[in-house]
């Protein structure tokens, strides 16, 4: 086989192109929503500028509900088929979605420093329900890193899933907690927001959707190099 | 063909392993008398942990039962599986054909005996240290509660306790893992107490925080059907 054909395919088994396009997608889609939610999207007349970091922080939360479901999903599919790259997938989905909701945390709370005139508002059901979730995805790591072989594949998918269980309890603590301060953006009625801040919002959204899926890719091209060298050199050390 | 007649039907694997597990405890006593005693003693350390001596805290009570309830559920539920893992018998459980969703429903129903022997002493110490207003009219309600947050204990715990068994320093990593998992309970559990404690009761607010409970031991039914099977795969 001649070798560039060989290159192809390997880069084709590694997915090193879709990791390359996702990464443009993502840079594309971040410049224009951060122009967009700096420059263009109309100040909010209560609020003033600190009102933008709404673009991110919940773009941010909600993508990371996603991350998660992605993590309980490969974990379920791990278990079903006890394919190595479904857990490759849900650790990485897993290690993003922590970066993530600790950005939901930090940005919300900038957002309680200028909006009530603390860092951290226990009242708040979002900001501390993600601090809840951060510390169940914290224990994954520490779970993963107790057990070995074939266990910890096994459990990591278990815990992927049981972790998940949070994320719907993070969600609806907003509508059932007593004692509540934080904006209610989206009710059962629709956007609580006119459109010329929709639309910011939603690009911030997509924005923070297609860097999730770039950062998965190049974590998944990484493993699956590693994991392509390794049978390399142990089919070189057999010959 | 003789085997499958033979094999016992799962209610009564269900009862035998109970019953083991309650023999075992009726013998050594171990474990409900430590999470007894230990949820004594936190209870007192709360009391100087406030650096008050007032004696009434009524407006903590649904915290401090509930904080102190859920650090007693990490102990016991440390010790669920530690005498068959020590003894070996965990061993011959699995290899026996008892489908792991009853190794896990009787380990959850032990867990759910042992926590309310433990809050039929928690529940009375509460309202004697710290609650100075109307308390002993809502014993039903907090024992209610206390039910049901025992369900959603015994179904997470079981779990945790299950990926805990085989780790390195497994003492340590059950509390991690566990830990994290009942803050909505303690959330649920003190709310739903503080909204019959100490005046008028809110009945609304009760019945929100016991379906938000019920709805936690729904889901977590549901994940511990679907990945029991997987804990003990080996």
């Amino acid at each position: 086989m001649p070798s560039s054909t060989t290159d192809h395919a390997s880069r084709r088994v590694i997915g090193a192109r879709a990791a390359l396009i996702w990464g443009v997608i993502a840079a594309v889609l971040v410049t224009v929503a951060s122009v967009g939610v700096f420059l263009v999207a109309p100040e909010d007349a209560d609020q003033g500028v600190i009102q933008r970091i709404f673009y991110f922080h919940v773009a941010i939360a909600l993508v990371s509900l996603v991350i998660f479901a992605v993590a309980c999903v490969a974990g379920i599919l791990y278990l079903r088929t006890r394919n190595v790259r479904w857990d490759d997938v849900s650790v990485t989905a897993i290690r993003i979605g922590m970066l993530f909701s600790v950005l939901v945390i930090i940005t919300g709370s900038i957002w309680a420093k200028a909006s009530w005139g603390t860092w951290w508002v226990w009242a708040d059901p979002r900001l501390v329900t993600y601090l809840i979730v951060v510390l169940i995805y914290a224990a994954y790591f520490v779970l993963r890193s107790s057990v070995d072989d074939d266990r910890r594949l096994r459990y990591s998918a278990i815990y992927a899933i049981a972790g998940f269980v949070s994320v719907p309890l993070s969600f609806y603590s907003v509508r059932i907690a007593q004692s509540f301060v934080h904006p209610v953006v989206f009710t059962s009625g629709g956007a609580n927001m006119p459109g010329s801040m929709l639309i910011w919002f939603l690009i911030s959204l997509a924005a923070m959707l297609a860097l999730f899926i770039a950062l998965l890719e190049v974590e998944l091209v990484g493993r699956r190099t590693e994991r392509a060298l390794r049978a390399l050199s142990l089919r070189l050390e057999s010959s | 063909m003789s085997m499958a007649v033979n094999r016992p039907r799962w209610t009564r694997q269900l009862a035998g392993l109970i019953r083991k597990d309650l023999r075992l405890e009726l013998r050594t006593k171990e474990t409900v008398m430590a999470m007894v005693l230990f949820s004594i003693v936190t209870l007192t350390i709360m009391q100087f942990g406030f650096g008050t001596r007032d004696d009434d805290l009524t407006r903590f009570t649904g915290g401090l039962m509930w904080v102190t309830l859920a650090f007693t559920a990490v102990l016991g539920v440390g010790r669920s599986y530690v005498a068959e893992r020590e003894q070996r018998v965990l061993d011959g459980i699995l290899a026996s054909p008892v489908p792991r969703v009853v190794l896990l429903a009787a380990k959850a129903i032990a867990i759910v005996i042992y926590m309310a022997i433990t809050e039929l002493v928690v529940i009375p110490v509460v309202g004697i240290f710290f609650v100075k207003g109307p308390y002993w009219d809502s014993i039903g309600w907090i024992a209610l509660v206390a039910l049901i947050a025992n369900v959603c204990i015994a179904l997470s715990g079981t779990l945790f306790s299950g990926l805990a068994l085989f780790t390195r320093a497994r003492d340590l990593i059950l509390p991690v893992l566990f830990l994290p998992a009942l803050v909505p309970v303690v959330i649920a559990g003190a709310g739903a107490t503080h909204a019959v404690v100490g005046g008028p009761h809110d009945m609304s607010e009760y019945r929100g925080y016991c379906l938000f409970l019920v709805g936690y031991a729904i889901l977590f039914l549901l994940v511990c059907i679907a990945t029991y099977d997987a804990v003990f795969d080996d």
